[in-house]
C-alpha cells in the first residue's frame, strides 16, 4: 500500500487541480459580492474544449500544435516530482529540483514558441513579457531551493521540503519568496490578471488566444496542474506534517491546505491591484533578495 | 527567547533590505523608526534573565530616541524641505538590493570569524552578522544617496548597527558611557537636522551631490 | 603629589570651558564674549601648567574614581592644546574685530562662536583627560559636533558645503572608531574586569597582553579608520581641505593645530594596547606607519598645485599628520611627539597670518596674496616663516623632529620606505617654498594695493607673532631639559615601556627616567 500512496496522491492532484481555480474564482466573487462561476467551471471548460474540433492557421507549423500537448505533459511529469502532504513524491531522486524547474521551463518555452509561431504581434508581446518575468522568477525558486537544501542536507524535492520547518527564519523567508514566485508563475495578480479582456494588458492569456478546442483544454489543464504542483510545495513548507503519520491524515491535511492556499490567492487578488509593468521586476527582485538572504543565512 | 531574538534579527536584516530598495522618504523614516523600536526590544531580549534597571533605562532611552525622536526630526526636515523621495540616487533600487545581498554575505562571513564572547552568550550566531549588515547598510546609504536627508538616515542606520553590535558583543559597558554615546548620536542627528535646515535655506534644495563647489 | 585635592584640578580643563561656553549664550556683547573666551583659555593654560608640573613631579594623577587621569602623554598634549588654544583665542579677537567691518559680526554670531569654541575646548580636554576609552570616543565625537558650526560662523554656500562634508565624513568615521572600541572592550571581557573598569585605559594596559589578539586586531582596524578620519590621514582626508579652507582662521588654526592631534593622540593611546595584545611584533605600528606614509605622498601630490592658501595649509596638515603617524609607526615616538608640538605652533601661526592677510586682500587665493611682505610686514613675515618652518627649513623645530624621524626610519625601516618618505618631504618642501616665495615677494595684484599703506597690526598681534616665532625657532635650536624628559616619558607611554608610569622631572626630585 505504502508504495502506491504517492501515486494515489498523484492521481488526486491530477483530478482535483482544476478545482483550485474554481475556489479562487469563488473567493474573488465573494469579495466582489457576486455569486460567481460554479466551482467546477474549469472542468466544464476542459470537457467542452476536448469535445470540439480545432481550426489552425495556414501559416502555423507543427510547433503550434505541439505547444499545448508538451506543456501539459511537462506539467503532469512535474506533478509526479512534487511531494504532497508531508510525504515523498512518486518520483524522487537527488537533484530533482532542477528537473522540476526545467519541466516548467520546457512548458513555458513551448508555449512561447507556439505563441510566436502564430505571427501575431500581440502574442509576441505576451511572449516577451512572459520570458522576462520567468527569467526573474527562476532565480527566486532556485535560490530558495538551494537555501532549503543547504538547511536540510537533502538534495531531492521530497527530502528538502519534508525536512523544512517554519520555525527557522530561513524557511520563513523562502516560503514568502516562493509564494511571490508562485503568484508570478501562475499569472496571478499582482503580476498578471487572468480575467483581463484587454490584449494589451495580458501576459499569459494573450499567448494562447489563437488556441482553441482540445488545445486550449490542454492548456487549461496544464496550468491547473502547474498551480497544484507549485502550490503543493508551498503547502509543504507551511504544514508541519511528518511522513510517519497515516497517509490518509496527511493527504486530508494537504488537501485542506491547498484549499486554504487557493482561498488566500483569491484574497490577494481581491485586495491588491495589479502592479505597473515596470514595478514587477522590483517585486521579483525583492523576492530574489529574500531567497538570497535565506541562502546566506543557511550558509552562515 | 532565542527564537524571538532570531526573528528580530531577521526583521532587522529585512528592514535593511527594505531601506536599500525603497526610495520613498516617509517609508524609509518609518522603517528607521521600526528599527529603533526593534533595537530597544532587542537589548531587553538579549539580557533576558538578568534584567537590571540599567537595561530597562537604556532600552527605553534608546527606543525613545531611535524610534520616536529621530523620526520626528527627520519628518520635520522632510516637510520643511518639501522633498518626497530620493530621485535618481547614485545607485538605483535593484542594484542597491543586490549590493545589500552582497553586504549581507560579507557580514555573515565576517560574523563567523570574529570570536566574540557576547554573541555566544546571547545564543545566536546571527547577532554579529545582522548588526554588521545594518552597519554596512547605513554606510551604503551615506555613500550611495544624493539627498542630505537620506545620508542622515544612513547615519542613523549606521548607529543602529553599532548599537546592536554593542548590545550583542559587550553588553555590560558602564551605563554612563552608553548614555554618553546615545547622547552623542542624538546630538549628531540634531546637528545634521540644523545643518539641513541651513542648506535648504541657502540652496533651496537638499541635494548633497550638488554641493560640489569645493574641489582639489 | 598624588593626593586627591590636587588631582581634583583634572576637572578644571573640562568644566571651566564648558561653563564658559554656556555663559557665552547670555553675554551682552561680542566684547564680553571675547573677554570670556580669553579668560577661559588663560585659565585653561594655567591649570594645564599646574597639572603638567604635578604629573611631572609626582607621576600619574587620577580623579573621578579613576575615570580621569593624566600621564606624561596626555600632559604633553594638554600643554600643546592649551598653548594653541591660548594663541588662537588671543588671535580670534583681532580676527573677528576685523571681520566685523568686513562682513558684519553681530552678537548672535559672537555667541555662537564663543559657545562652540569653549565647548570644543572642553571636549578636547575631555579626550585628553579621560581614562575610559569610551568617554574618550564621546569627547572626539563631541568635538566634531561642536566644531561643525564653527566652520560656518559666517554662513556662505561654500562653508555650508564644507560643514556638511565635515559632519558626514567625521561622524561616520568616528563611529567606526566606536565600533573598534567595542571590539577592544569585548576582548577585554575575558580579562574578567568589572564592568566599571572594562574600558579604563590603565586597566587595559596592565592586562593588554592577555586580550584576544584577533578581536583586538579587528578593533584596531576600525579605530585606525575612525580616528584616522578625524586625524585627516589619507585616504580618509577628503573633508580636511574643505573644512580648513572655509572655516574662519582661528577655527582652522584650532583644527590643524590641535583637533587633528587630539585624534592622533587617541591612536597613540590605543597603539600600545594593540601592540601588547598582538605580541609586540609591530603589526599595528607598521599599519599606522603605512597610513602615515600614504598621507605624506598624497599631500605631496596635491600641495604643488594648490591655489588657495588655506587649502595649501590644510594639505600641509595632512602631510604633517602623516609624518607624526609615520614617526610613531617606525619607532620614533619621541620625535613624532616633538613634531606634533612644532606643527601645532607653526600651523596655527600660518593660519593666523593667512587669515589676516586674506581678510585684507579679500580673498585667500595665493595670487591675490602676492607681495604680502610689503602690504602687511608683520603677518607677511609670519606667514613666510611659518610656511618655511612647515616645509622643514633649517632653524625651525620641525626640521629637528623630521630629521630625528628620518634617523629612526633609517635605523628600522627598509630602504624603499625611507626613499618614499624623503621624496615625499622633498616634493612638499619644493611646493611649499614656491608658494611661500610667491606670497612673500610675488607681484601684488594691482587692485588690492592698499590705499592707506600697509595695514597696521595691533600691539597684541605683534607680541603674538613674536612669541610664536621665538618658540618655533627656539625649540629648533635648543631643547630644554624638562621638555626632553617629558617627551621621552610620553614616548615611553606610546611604546608601552614601563618607565611610562613614572614621574619624569628633575625639578622636585621625583624619580628620573
Amino acid at each position: 500500500m505504502q508504495t502506491f500512496v504517492p501515486w494515489i496522491q498523484f492521481g488526486i492532484g491530477l483530478v482535483l487541480s482544476p478545482l483550485l481555480a474554481g475556489i479562487v474564482n469563488r473567493t474573488k466573487a465573494f469579495f466582489a459580492g457576486r455569486r460567481g462561476q460554479p466551482l467546477l467551471q474549469v472542468y466544464y471548460d476542459i470537457a467542452k474544449g476536448l469535445a470540439k474540433g480545432a481550426v489552425f492557421s495556414r501559416t502555423a507549423t507543427w510547433i503550434f500544435r505541439a505547444g499545448p500537448l508538451i506543456g501539459a505533459a511537462a506539467a503532469v511529469t512535474a506533478l509526479a516530482l512534487a511531494p504532497f502532504g508531508g510525504r515523498p513524491a512518486a518520483v524522487s531522486f537527488p537533484g530533482d529540483p532542477i528537473l522540476f524547474l526545467g519541466l516548467f521551463g520546457l512548458m513555458r518555452g513551448l508555449t512561447v514558441l507556439a505563441a510566436l509561431d502564430t505571427g501575431s504581434s500581440f502574442e509576441g508581446m505576451g511572449a516577451s513579457r512572459e520570458v522576462f518575468f520567468s527569467a526573474l522568477t527562476e532565480p527566486v525558486m532556485m535560490l530558495g531551493f538551494l537555501a532549503l537544501a543547504r538547511e536540510s542536507g537533502a538534495l531531492s524535492l521530497s527530502g528538502i521540503l519534508n525536512a523544512a520547518s517554519l520555525e527557522r527564519p530561513e524557511t520563513a523567508l523562502v516560503a514568502v519568496a516562493l509564494f511571490i514566485a508562485f503568484l508570478c508563475e501562475n499569472s496571478r495578480i499582482p503580476f498578471d490578471d487572468p480575467n483581463t479582456h484587454l490584449e494589451l494588458t495580458m501576459i499569459h492569456e494573450v499567448m494562447v488566444l489563437d488556441h482553441g478546442g482540445p488545445d486550449f483544454a490542454l492548456i487549461q489543464a496544464g496550468s491547473a496542474v502547474k498551480f497544484w504542483c507549485l502550490g503543493s510545495l508551498i503547502v509543504n513548507l507551511f504544514l508541519p506534517l511528518r511522513p510517519d503519520w497515516p497517509w490518509t491524515a496527511n493527504t486530508a491535511a494537504g488537501l485542506a491546505a491547498m484549499a486554504v492556499l487557493a482561498v488566500s490567492v483569491g484574497v490577494v487578488e481581491s485586495v491588491t491591484a495589479r502592479l505597473r509593468l515596470n514595478r514587477v521586476p522590483q517585486l521579483l527582485a525583492a523576492a530574489a533578495a529574500l531567497s538570497a538572504l535565506a541562502l546566506i543565512f543557511s550558509l552562515g | 527567547m532565542k527564537e524571538a531574538i532570531e526573528l528580530g534579527l531577521m526583521a532587522l536584516v529585512l528592514s535593511d533590505m527594505a531601506l536599500l530598495g525603497i526610495g520613498l522618504l516617509s517609508t524609509c523614516i518609518r522603517i528607521v523608526a521600526f528599527q529603533g523600536v526593534l533595537l530597544g526590544l532587542f537589548s531587553v531580549a538579549v539580557n533576558w534573565g538578568f534584567l537590571t534597571p540599567r537595561v530597562w533605562i537604556l532600552a527605553a532611552v534608546s527606543g525613545l530616541l531611535k524610534g520616536v525622536v529621530y523620526p520626528l526630526l527627520l519628518r520635520r526636515a522632510v516637510s520643511d524641505a518639501g522633498v518626497q523621495r530620493e530621485i535618481e540616487p547614485y545607485v538605483g533600487p535593484i542594484p542597491s538590493v543586490l549590493a545589500g545581498i552582497a553586504l549581507f554575505g560579507a557580514s555573515v562571513w565576517i560574523g563567523g570569524r570574529l570570536p566574540l564572547t557576547g554573541a555566544a552568550e546571547a545564543g545566536s550566531r546571527l547577532i554579529v552578522s545582522a548588526s554588521l549588515m545594518t552597519l554596512l547598510t547605513g554606510l551604503f546609504l551615506v555613500a550611495a544617496r544624493k539627498k542630505a536627508l537620506t545620508q542622515t538616515l544612513g547615519y542613523i542606520v549606521f548607529e543602529n548597527g553599532i548599537f546592536a553590535f554593542g548590545v550583542a558583543s559587550v553588553g555590560e559597558i558602564p551605563a554612563l558611557v552608553e548614555l554618553g554615546i546615545l547622547l552623542d548620536a542624538f546630538v549628531a542627528v540634531f546637528v545634521m537636522g540644523i545643518a539641513m535646515y541651513h542648506i535648504n535655506r541657502e540652496f533651496d534644495h537638499l541635494d548633497a551631490d550638488r554641493l560640489n563647489a569645493l574641489k582639489g | 603629589m598624588n593626593v586627591r585635592p590636587f588631582a581634583l584640578l583634572l576637572w578644571f580643563p573640562i568644566l571651566i570651558p564648558a561653563a564658559a561656553g554656556l555663559a557665552c549664550r547670555w553675554m551682552p556683547s561680542p566684547k564680553w564674549i571675547f573677554r570670556t573666551v580669553l579668560a577661559t583659555a588663560a585659565a585653561d593654560a594655567a591649570t594645564a601648567a599646574l597639572l603638567v608640573w604635578g604629573t611631572a613631579s609626582g607621576g600619574r594623577l587620577f580623579a573621578a574614581s579613576g575615570w580621569l587621569f593624566l600621564d606624561a602623554l596626555s600632559a604633553f598634549h594638554l600643554a600643546v592644546m592649551s598653548a594653541v588654544a591660548l594663541f588662537a583665542s588671543v588671535f580670534s579677537r583681532s580676527y573677528f574685530t576685523a571681520e566685523e567691518s568686513l562682513h558684519g559680526f553681530d552678537r548672535g554670531r559672537a555667541r555662537q562662536f564663543g559657545g562652540l569654541w569653549c565647548g570644543a575646548l572642553a571636549a578636547l580636554s575631555l579626550v585628553l583627560l579621560s581614562n575610559n576609552i569610551g568617554v574618550m570616543w564621546v569627547g572626539i565625537e563631541a568635538t566634531t559636533l561642536l566644531t561643525a558650526f564653527l566652520i560656518c560662523v559666517r554662513v556662505t554656500p561654500e562653508s555650508l558645503e564644507a560643514m556638511w562634508k565635515y559632519l558626514m565624513v567625521c561622524s561616520v568615521g568616528v563611529a567606526f572608531a566606536f565600533m573598534g572600541t567595542l571590539l577592544v572592550a569585548s576582548s577585554a571581557k575575558r580579562l574578567g574586569l568589572e564592568p566599571m573598569e572594562m574600558l579604563l585605559w590603565t586597566k587595559l594596559s596592565e592586562n593588554a597582553s592577555a586580550m584576544g589578539a584577533l578581536p583586538v586586531k579587528a578593533g584596531f582596524l576600525f579605530l585606525l579608520v575612525g580616528y584616522g578620519t578625524k586625524a585627516g590621514l589619507a585616504p580618509m582626508h577628503n573633508w580636511l581641505p574643505d573644512a580648513h579652507s572655509q572655516a574662519p582662521a582661528p577655527v582652522s588654526a584650532l583644527f590643524s593645530g590641535f583637533m587633528l592631534s587630539a585624534a592622533m593622540y587617541c591612536l597613540m593611546r590605543i597603539l600600545p594596547l594593540v601592540e601588547a595584545a598582538t605580541g609586540r611584533v609591530g603589526w599595528a605600528a607598521h599599519l599606522l606607519a603605512g597610513f602615515g606614509l600614504l598621507s605624506i605622498l598624497v599631500a605631496a601630490a596635491f600641495i604643488p598645485f594648490q591655489k588657495n592658501v588655506k587649502r595649501f595649509l590644510a594639505y600641509s596638515s595632512l602631510e604633517h599628520m602623516g609624518v607624526v603617524a609615520f614617526g610613531i609607526g617606525i619607532g620614533g615616538a619621541g620625535a613624532a611627539l616633538f613634531h606634533t608640538l612644532g606643527h601645532s605652533l607653526a600651523k596655527s601661526l600660518a593660519f593666523f597670518s593667512a587669515g589676516r592677510l586674506g581678510q585684507d586682500a579679500g580673498s585667500y587665493e595665493m595670487k591675490t596674496l602676492g607681495g604680502s611682505l610689503k602690504r602687511g610686514p608683520l603677518w607677511g613675515s609670519g606667514l613666510l616663516l611659518a610656511v618655511l618652518g612647515l616645509a622643514g627649513a633649517v632653524p625651525f623645530a620641525l626640521f629637528m623632529s623630521e630629521f630625528q624621524i628620518l634617523r629612526a626610519a633609517m635605523a628600522t625601516a627598509p630602504a624603499w620606505v625611507v626613499v618614499l618618505f624623503l621624496s615625499g618631504l622633498a616634493v612638499v618642501f619644493i611646493g611649499a617654498l614656491h608658494h611661500a616665495i610667491g606670497m612673500a615677494w610675488g607681484e601684488a595684484p594691482s587692485r588690492s594695493v592698499p590705499e592707506n599703506g600697509p595695514f597696521r597690526p595691533a600691539a597684541v598681534e605683534t607680541v603674538l607673532v613674536a612669541v610664536m616665532l621665538i618658540l618655533l625657532t627656539g625649540l629648533g635650536l635648543w631643547m630644554p631639559g624638562p621638555l626632553r624628559q617629558g617627551l621621552s616619558a610620553a614616548a615611553a607611554v606610546v611604546t608601552g615601556a614601563p618607565s611610562g608610569l613614572d614621574a619624569w622631572s628633575v625639578w622636585t626630585g621625583g624619580p628620573t627616567p
